[in-house]
């Protein structure tokens, strides 16, 4: 009854609305929303995904909406029947979440031209990985003029109101408070050694960053001289004579994949496979490689080369033997309580 | 008294139901949606399945959101001090002027209240970063030799946000200082009273209507300032508008989001009620005189 | 002695009183000021001064779709919800301005409240309200709470030009025989045209700029400039968005100026 009456008003207002407006017709196709994260992903993607999609689609719409795996979750979960995103973009924690919560669609792994030349890692059914990340300290070399070597160093005294980091929505702020915690004896399921930590940090902190993405403009802007970052962050900004480095800790740098998900429910499947296969795809993996966006590949077509050959591995099973992979099963369990207190502890 | 006219009722009124249009547009998308909120706010689950006061009792009783409220009520208050500082001066400047001088100075405060407020925020980004332009002269006159950290800090905050509202501040002080009688300042130093004397006693007084207007305006703005205190203030301090659309956008909590917002609403209304009252009593005062 | 004192003591009132508005007024203008300088710089970040001076970021401008797809959605959103506030707007105000009854004094009230109750608890209200009714959010959702919010500006600016209407011009032109419509077009809308004017012109500028609705109504498909911006801002700090920021300020003067001279605005807002 309720729902008759709900249902008339609906279709009521609606009617009338669209009769009133004749020029914002609510059946008006919308673009392809394709939910990147912020910063250098979202200008590599802007800059060489999008027109590789578009050239391929006879430039079919599509917008970015970047932000943080979890902001995503969270849009998609609040309108599951008619998602305002039909991409996704996840690490391996957010991922185990969409996925467990039935958000997104399997991908069309048999349609696809490219699944099967990904490295066996990113064949992922649900959503295969278009590239991996890695996370490290970057620093700015005009600033800091030894290098720093471990994650220890950002505690040290001469960096006092200059250290950066993001709190813990981001797959970075989380999986480097996992690796401070286990610094100092803790792991993926105990990080009150990490908490202290943070709490001895303070009077270093310059700067708590909403996201990865704003780390790198803290870099720009001059407010932070070193943080934990990834590396393919600062990699645009470097291009261009931002004075900004990446080091590999000697604990071991954190590496994870990135995953690519077609939204369940999404209006526009079609295209959303179309921009993934564009993702995966040899000549759009091979330009994200290159300079300025040193992106690291899955495609097994294309090689690691260059500086990313050089700073980081070779291929992919020198990339698994060097960094460390968390157990993200296991960070999740505990992750939204860790956010919560974060939130509320570290105040500058 | 009716005067004789053909048509009927009063030619001088319109029909009250040409309000109808826009009270029903008001009764369907701002009354209602305002009820809906109220009642979700009452509700103690996600589901909105619960009633009760839960909500209320979880913000009013967690000493992090009592903190979110109250530094957000004294943002509020450290920003209306500031314009009130700065702007009264202006308004006095304005009524000493000459009519060319006058549009000028109404311009330049006009200015910021038409620009986009993520223009003026980011404006202050610009000024207040450590390459900056105040940073900047001071390291070129050698009076600091590492940049001062600024922007992100209670101070640069205000700084941006006093500049951002200070329209809302002048724009009523004009007015109701263009209202004062000027006699009344002869009079006051024909009667031997100093210029800094004559303003306490005279002037502030009777500007009290404006003083009041402006103070509420700045006021409600200031605490109201997504996006000014997102940007400027950063990540680390939280006000109440923040507050609520995390809670209401990445965490989804609408009962809980839906609660702030009525107790950020009333916070609102209760400044304005007290400033209109205070109002009140300086237009008796200032009758009275 | 005591003469001198009291110029001594005059003076300083004046000297005090003017260099503090005039810092104030410096403080005022400044940051438009730096952001025009900006944006003309050849560096990648925000330096001031800047270290060279090129209009790479107004070419840049020229690419950012994005931007631009954000600003022609504002744009629609501005025009229709100006244009609602319009025609609701005036007609209410007729309605309300000359009566005296207790309904019209509440309805005035209630036309007014947007502008003082938070506006971000609108939007949220508003977004809860359009999805349990199933309407999804759109570019027509943001015009109906875009509506909501700016109409008030319509109303005060349309009945304070009403209430300067002289109530015997309506009685001699209806003695003359005019019909209330006629005496409507060609006597009331004349005189309250400038008001209705000053009114959807603040209307559309806040509609243009508004960011608490927009915040909770917009999504990627309908996004908003200023909510765009934003966004920018606090992921990559673009100096496009200085390019961008210049284009509007520049923008804004020249519609102030046009404003000005057609309906005197700063009269209105003023008086």
């Amino acid at each position: 009854m309720l729902l008759d009456r709900r249902r008339l008003l609906t279709s009521a207002l609606t009617l009338g609305a669209m009769h009133a407006f004749p020029g914002l017709s609510l059946a008006q196709a919308r673009p392809l929303v394709f939910a990147t994260f912020t910063g250098s992903w979202e200008e590599a993607h802007k800059a060489v995904l999008v027109p590789a999609f578009r050239k391929a689609n006879g430039d079919a719409g599509i917008v970015l909406d970047p932000m943080l795996s979890v902001d995503q979750i969270a849009k998609v979960n609040a309108a599951k029947a008619n998602p305002p995103i039909d991409v996704m973009l996840h690490d391996p924690g957010p991922a185990l979440v969409a996925i467990g919560q039935d958000l997104v669609e399997p991908y069309p792994t048999d349609k696809s031209t490219y699944f099967k030349d990904l490295i066996p890692e990113a064949q992922d059914a649900m959503g295969p990985a278009p590239f991996f990340q890695v996370v490290g300290l970057t620093y700015n070399p005009e600033t800091v003029k030894t290098p720093p070597t471990s994650w220890a160093d950002l505690w040290k005294p001469e960096f006092k109101g200059k250290v950066g980091i993001t709190n813990l929505n981001s797959t970075l702020g989380t999986g480097w408070l996992v690796e401070i915690a286990r610094m100092r004896g803790g792991s993926e399921a105990n990080v009150d050694e990490g908490f202290k930590a943070l709490e001895e940090l303070k009077p270093n902190l310059a700067a708590v960053a909403a996201n990865p993405g704003a780390l790198a403009t803290l870099f720009q802007q001059g407010q932070i001289d070193i943080s934990p970052g990834n590396f393919n962050a600062i990699q645009i900004l470097k291009a261009r004579g931002v004075p900004v480095e990446f080091v590999a800790p000697k604990e071991g740098a954190i590496a994870f994949k990135t995953t690519i998900h077609i939204v369940k429910n999404s209006p526009n499947k079609e295209l959303a496979f179309k921009l993934i296969e564009a993702a995966l795809s040899p000549e759009v993996q091979t330009t994200l490689m290159n300079p300025p966006y040193l992106i690291v590949p899955t495609n097994t077509k294309v090689a690691m080369s260059g500086e990313i050959a050089k700073v980081l591995a070779k291929d992919t099973a020198e990339l698994k033997k060097k960094f460390v992979f968390q157990d993200w099963k296991k960070i999740n369990e505990q992750r939204a309580s860790w956010i919560e207190k974060f939130n509320r502890d570290i105040k500058i | 008294m009716k005067s004789a006219t053909t048509a009927p009722g009063d030619v001088t009124s319109f029909s009250l139901g040409l309000a109808l249009p826009l009270g029903l547009a008001f009764a369907i998308f701002f009354v209602l949606p305002l009820a809906q909120l109220v009642y979700l706010s009452l509700h103690n689950d996600t589901a909105a399945t619960v009633w009760g006061l839960g909500q209320y009792v979880k913000f009013l009783t967690d000493p992090f959101s009592l903190a979110v409220l109250g530094s957000t009520l004294l943002l509020g208050a450290e920003v209306t001090l500031t314009c009130l500082v700065l702007g009264y001066p202006i308004a006095w400047l304005y009524q000493r002027s000459g009519s060319r001088v006058q549009t000028l100075i109404i311009m330049i405060v006009l200015l910021p209240l038409l620009t986009s407020v993520v223009v003026r925020t980011f404006a202050w980004i610009v000024i207040l970063g450590r390459q900056g332009i105040i940073n900047s002269v001071l390291q070129s006159l050698g009076l600091i030799g590492t940049p001062l950290r600024m922007i992100y800090t209670q101070g640069g905050l205000i700084a941006a946000l006093a500049q951002v509202q200070m329209p809302l501040m002048v724009l009523p002080l004009i007015t109701a200082i263009g209202r004062i009688d000027p006699n009344l300042s002869d009079a006051s130093a024909s009667l031997g009273a100093g210029s800094w004397r004559t303003f306490v006693k005279v002037m502030l007084p009777l500007s009290m209507p404006g003083i009041i207007a402006g103070c509420t305006l700045t006021y409600a703005a200031a605490i109201t300032a997504f996006i000014t205190q997102s940007l400027v203030g950063g990540g680390q301090m939280l006000f109440m508008p923040m507050y609520l659309y995390q809670q209401a956008s990445t965490l989804q909590n609408w009962p809980f989001a839906a609660a702030i917002s009525i107790i950020f609403l009333f916070a609102v209304l209760a400044i304005v009620a007290l400033f209109s009252t205070l109002g009140r009593r300086a237009r008796g005062y200032g009758d009275a005189r | 002695m005591s003469r001198r004192q009291r110029n001594w003591e005059a003076l300083s009132f004046q000297i005090v009183m003017t260099v503090i508005a005039m810092l104030a007024l410096i403080l005022i203008v400044s940051p438009s000021l730096v952001v025009l300088i900006v944006s003309f710089t050849s560096g990648f970040s925000l330096k001031f001064p800047p270290p060279g001076y090129s209009t790479r970021w107004y070419v840049e401008l020229w690419n950012a779709w994005q931007l631009q797809f954000a600003a022609r959605n504002s744009l629609v959103v501005a025009l229709w919800s100006t244009g609602l506030s319009i025609v609701l707007g005036v007609a209410a105000a007729l309605a309300i301005s000359r009566s005296k009854t207790l309904t019209a004094k509440l309805l005035d009230s209630l036309f007014m409240s947007p502008l003082v109750l938070p506006a971000l608890a609108f939007g949220l209200a508003a977004l809860m309200f359009f999805s349990l009714i199933g309407l999804p959010v759109s570019l027509l959702t943001l015009v109906i709470g875009h509506t909501i919010v700016c109409v008030p500006y319509v109303v005060r600016n349309t009945v304070a030009a009403l209430a300067q209407l002289e109530p015997t011009l309506l009685e001699s032109s209806a003695i003359l025989g005019a019909s209330r419509l006629y005496t409507f077009r060609r006597i009331v809308l004349p005189l309250i045209r400038p008001g209705i004017i000053s009114g959807a012109f603040i209307a559309f500028m806040s509609s243009f700029d508004n960011v608490p609705v927009s915040l909770f109504l917009r999504d990627a498909a309908t996004d908003m400039l200023p909510i765009r911006m934003w966004q920018d801002l606090e992921g990559k700090l673009d100096v496009t968005i200085a390019a961008l920021s210049s284009v509007l300020i520049i923008a804004t003067v020249a519609l102030m100026a046009i404003m000005e001279r057609t309906t005197g605005l700063s009269k209105r807002l003023t008086g």
